[in-house]
Parts: C-alpha cells; structure tokens; sequence
C-alpha cells in the first residue's frame, strides 16, 4: 500500500507536476564521519511504455476513488487511516504522526559507516536505483565524495527511512554523479538451503565440460542492447499505430495525464539543471537503449503552458 | 520449503536443462489496511469517471494507451488477447558475457534456479559458469509476461536476477567539474584517509531493518492499549569547513578503534 504522502503528491494538480520544480522523493543529508553533504532523491528508472490507462466504453478517461465500505460515500485524504489486523483479528490504527515518531533520526539522515568495494554486493540484493543531486549552496562536499570513492573503488553503506520504510542503501558514485541503490536486507533473502535445492554431490566432470564449451561458444565481449529492448513497449506502439491508421477506437479524453510517470521524467530532467548549475555545464543523461540525451527542451515546453507556482531559481 | 513458482527449461546452445524457479526475496513489508477514520470500516475502491465522477462498471472499463495528452487508442478485449507472447517454456540464453559489463541499475527482481530432477546435470551448470566467470544473458515467458534476466552463479547454485528494459536504464556523461568545485588536493587525500578509517566488507548480517522492527513493537503496544510517547528529533550541529570537519572526523575515528 501506498503511504499517504505518496497518495496525496499522486494527486496534485496536474500543472503543478508539471510546471514547478519537482518534489523530490526524499530530501536529506548524507554523512560521513562530521562531513554533512545536503542531497535531494530522484528516480533512476525511467517508467516502461507499457503502462495502459483506463477508459470507459467511448474514451472518457477513469480515476479511483476511495469509498467507505459501511456508508458508501467518497472519502478524500485527511478521512483515511492506515489499520494492522494482528493475529487475534484486532484493528490497530497507527497514525501518521505515529509513523512519522517511529525512528526521526533516521528519515533525515544517510550515514555512511562502512565503504566496502562494489562487487561483494551480490545481484540478488540490488532493489532500486535513485539518482542524488547536490541540494546545498554548494557542490563542493557532493563532489569531494565522488571523487573519492571512484578514486577507492568503493561505495558507502548506509540506511535511511523514507515513506515509513527504512532502507539500506549503496550511495555508489557513477560517471561524476552520486546514486543510491537500495539494497534488500539479509532478511528479505532467501537461501538454497531453505528452499531445498539440494546438496551439491560429486559433478561429473564431463559434464561439466560440456557446458563449459556451450558457454564458451556463446561467450561474447558486450551486450547486445536489442535484446535487452522493450518488446512488449514495442508489440503495443505498432497495434496502436495500425488502430490509429485505420481510425478505429481512436479517443480524445481529458485527464489522461499518469501523475507518477510524468512526475519520474520531470524529476530527471529537474537533476539535469540541478547539476548543470551546479556542478558541470555538459552534464548529459542518457538511456542505455538509444543512446540519447534526454532533452531539456520537453520540461521548459511544460513549463511555459502551465507553471502556476514556479519556484524562482 | 517455499514453492516453486515456474518450470522451465534452459537452452544454452544446443545444451538444454529443466530447471524450476524460486523467488529468492521474502516479503517482510509489514502490510496495513486502508481504513475510513470514523468508523474504522475498511474503504473499497471505486472507478470513476473523471469529469463527472460518475461510477464505471466492471465491463464497461477499457485500457487504452495514450498516443500523446489528448489522443489515445482503446484496446479492445481481442486486441488484448493478440499483445499476450506465445507460451513456451524455453528460457533461451542469448550470450554469455562478463559480469562487469552489467551495471546494477539493471537488476530487477531475484529468483534461485533449482533442479528439476537432473541435479547433476544442474550443479554441472553452476560449476562451469562459476569456473568462466560469467554471466548469461536470458530471455523467456513466463505467465503471459516476456522477461529478460541474468543467470549467474552464487556459492555453487544458479540465480536469475530479471533486468529492466534498455530504456528505463539511465546514465550520465561529460560530467567534468566546474573550477569552484573541484576540491584541493589535500581535502582529496584527507577525505581518502577517512573512507580507508572505516573500510569494510559487505556484510549484510550487519545490518537490520530498525525501523520496521520498532513498528512491530508500537503496533503490539498500541494493540496492548498502550500510551504511546512521541519522540522529537535530534537539533544538528552547525556545519563547519570541509577540512576541518574531515580531520575531526578521522582524528574520532581513531579514538574510537583506541576505545
């Protein structure tokens, strides 16, 4: 479930989103030893092109509402509270400001106490990636880390509670710019030994060789991004396109706009000014897949139509 | 024991193996109910239309994908039915290559690859990716869904960790740093001092979930009827000079390994 903050940002007006600096998804300070470095938290996941809207039979776009199950009336924001049914089928409400008691020093706070070198973390605990952008007057301690931890190989260890969720979390310093990729914690992994998988018993040798020669023949020295593209994204435009072409079940609704996603881009684009205001004029994002910079020129475009309360930079 | 979720077989070539999917992560989020305050009624939701927040029945919801603001195309059940992938139990290893040249942002979701009777057969796989230090590359379908995935082997088992798609993969470049920022070389040397003070390897068992622990305990007190205290957060100290604030910090790192 969704934690209220997050509902109540999902729902703001469409020309805020779009128009105003971005609110973060987490703002802070990283800490190691004394050295205190303010940090503002973005998505480093574009949305996929998979995502489907909902509308009736003749187009009109739909949204969800909350309703009460005994009065059968629309509930907005400030009527909702969050309950857990313990074993004994008891309801405990905790409220927000009970959320928000549970651990206050650590919702501001990243501090990194340990550096450990990137590849001991296996695979399996990466969760998600998150860009940080430089949030105080300077960029001066955001690019001190940077540089040392790519000078050590290393990346910082820490935890953080954001969303009334505490995560571990990698801070890895990645081409000049900090990221911070949670982490699962060890509890949240499962083991081969509680799964069953099995003992290793003896290996035959042969056998192993056989493989090793089917590895070797399909052994390359780089991916190929054209199969790690979006085939489903790909199926989905083409239909839509030959519809479109033909002129069937094409719709024109209002408020089709998706809140989360344009809200993830616009964070994006928001870290690119951020950082090339303040830490490098040719600072450029990408995707792995084209290749190509993401342009700064969609979010202004937005901007100029409908920046209600923009923020003087 | 948790279940398997899929079978499946892999193809390397013209080397195939049945294997069986785990997930390997255990959700321990802590769930809650969405609640109406006043009663404490659980709430339902309803779909709606936005302009004139009329109620839409079940049959009457279509998808549709937006082709820009104003313009989209409604999929029709059929048109739903021709997007699902053709069912194959084929997961197909496209490459093998190394594990360097796969960033991290790219790892979605994890799953243990387990035997599917032939366990010689499977500890044969794991050993001879481990002996190559490789990673494969993966693509299958699985529940009507397409995934892409990394096989890889950890402590003598098989792992696929599934990828996220090309597009949603970010990166920067030409980030050179402005003159007023670039730090001196001593701040350099002293900020590589502090970050070797408090070297470490990664030892996930060092670290637990506090704040969801403590959650557990707030909900048991409450359900006890327990008055619960709020706590206010600490006051920060104000922040000094970089370098300065990086020699306190080694010279407290120090007293600390003497203590």
């Amino acid at each position: 479930m969704p934690s209220r903050k997050r509902r109540e940002q999902a729902d703001a007006p469409a020309e805020e989103a779009a128009g105003a600096r971005v609110r973060p998804l987490w703002s802070g300070t990283i800490t190691f030893g004394l050295v205190s470095i303010p940090v503002d938290l973005v998505t480093a996941v574009r949305p996929r092109q998979t995502a489907l809207k909902l509308v009736d039979k003749s187009g009109h776009a739909l949204g969800r509402e909350y309703h009460c199950s005994k009065e059968d009336k629309k509930l907005d924001q400030d009527e909702l509270v969050r309950g857990y049914e313990n074993d004994a089928g008891k309801m405990v409400v905790i409220t927000d400001e009970e959320f928000e008691s549970v651990a206050p020093e650590m919702s501001g706070d990243i501090e990194l106490r340990n550096f450990v070198p990137l590849e001991q973390i296996p695979p399996i605990y990466f969760q998600r990636p998150y860009f940080l952008a430089p949030a105080g007057k300077t960029a001066k301690a955001y690019y001190l880390l940077t540089a040392t931890m790519e000078k050590t190989g290393r990346v910082g260890i820490g935890s953080f509670v954001m969303r009334d969720h505490e995560y571990l979390v990698a801070i890895i310093a990645d081409h000049g710019v900090l990221r911070a990729d949670t982490l699962r914690y060890a509890d949240e992994i499962r083991t081969p030994e509680t799964l069953g998988l099995g003992k290793r018993g003896k290996v035959a040798a042969s056998k192993v060789k056989q493989f090793a020669k089917a590895i070797d023949d399909l052994t390359r020295t780089q991916l190929d991004l054209a199969e790690l593209e979006d085939q489903d994204a790909q199926a989905l435009k083409k239909l839509a396109d030959t519809k479109q072409k033909d002129d069937e079940d094409v719709v024109h609704p209002r408020g089709l706009e998706d809140e989360d996603a344009e809200a993830g881009n616009a964070q994006i684009i928001d870290l690119m000014e951020v950082l090339r205001k303040s830490l490098s004029k040719s600072a450029v994002v990408t995707t792995a897949g084209s290749g190509a910079p993401i342009s700064l020129a969609e979010k202004r475009k937005e901007k100029k139509s409908g920046a209600k309360r923009q923020r003087a930079s | 024991m948790a279940r398997a979720i899929w079978k499946g077989q892999l193809e390397l070539g013209r080397q195939k193996l049945a294997v069986k999917l785990y997930s390997a992560v255990e959700d321990r989020t802590i769930h809650f109910h969405l609640l109406h305050a006043k009663d404490l009624a659980p709430v339902e939701q309803h779909i709606v239309r936005k302009d004139n927040r009329e109620e839409v029945k079940r049959e009457d919801i279509r998808k549709a994908i937006a082709l820009s603001r104003q313009t989209a195309v409604i999929l029709q059940p059929d048109d739903l039915a021709k997007l699902v992938p053709a069912e194959s139990r084929d997961i197909e290893i496209t490459r093998f290559v190394s594990p360097a040249v796969l960033g991290d942002q790219w790892f979605e979701r994890p799953y243990y690859v387990g035997p599917d009777g032939d366990a010689s057969s499977y500890f044969a796989l794991a050993a001879a990716l481990e002996r190559k230090q490789v990673i494969g590359i993966a693509r299958w379908v699985m529940r009507k869904k397409r995934y892409v995935g990394a096989l890889s082997s950890v402590d003598g088992f098989l792992t696929m960790t599934t990828l996220r798609r090309a597009d949603q993969v970010l990166s920067f470049s030409g980030v050179k740093p402005s003159k007023a920022i670039v730090p001196a070389a001593s701040e350099l040397k002293l900020a590589q001092q502090l970050v070797s003070s408090i070297e470490a390897d990664f030892d996930p068992s060092l670290w637990q979930n506090e704040y969801r622990a403590r959650l557990c305990k707030l909900i048991e007190a409450k359900a006890r009827g327990e008055k619960i205290k709020s706590v206010r957060p600490r006051k920060k100290a104000a922040p000094a000079s970089l370098a300065d604030s990086l020699r306190a910090s080694i010279a407290a790192v120090k007293e600390k390994k003497v203590a």
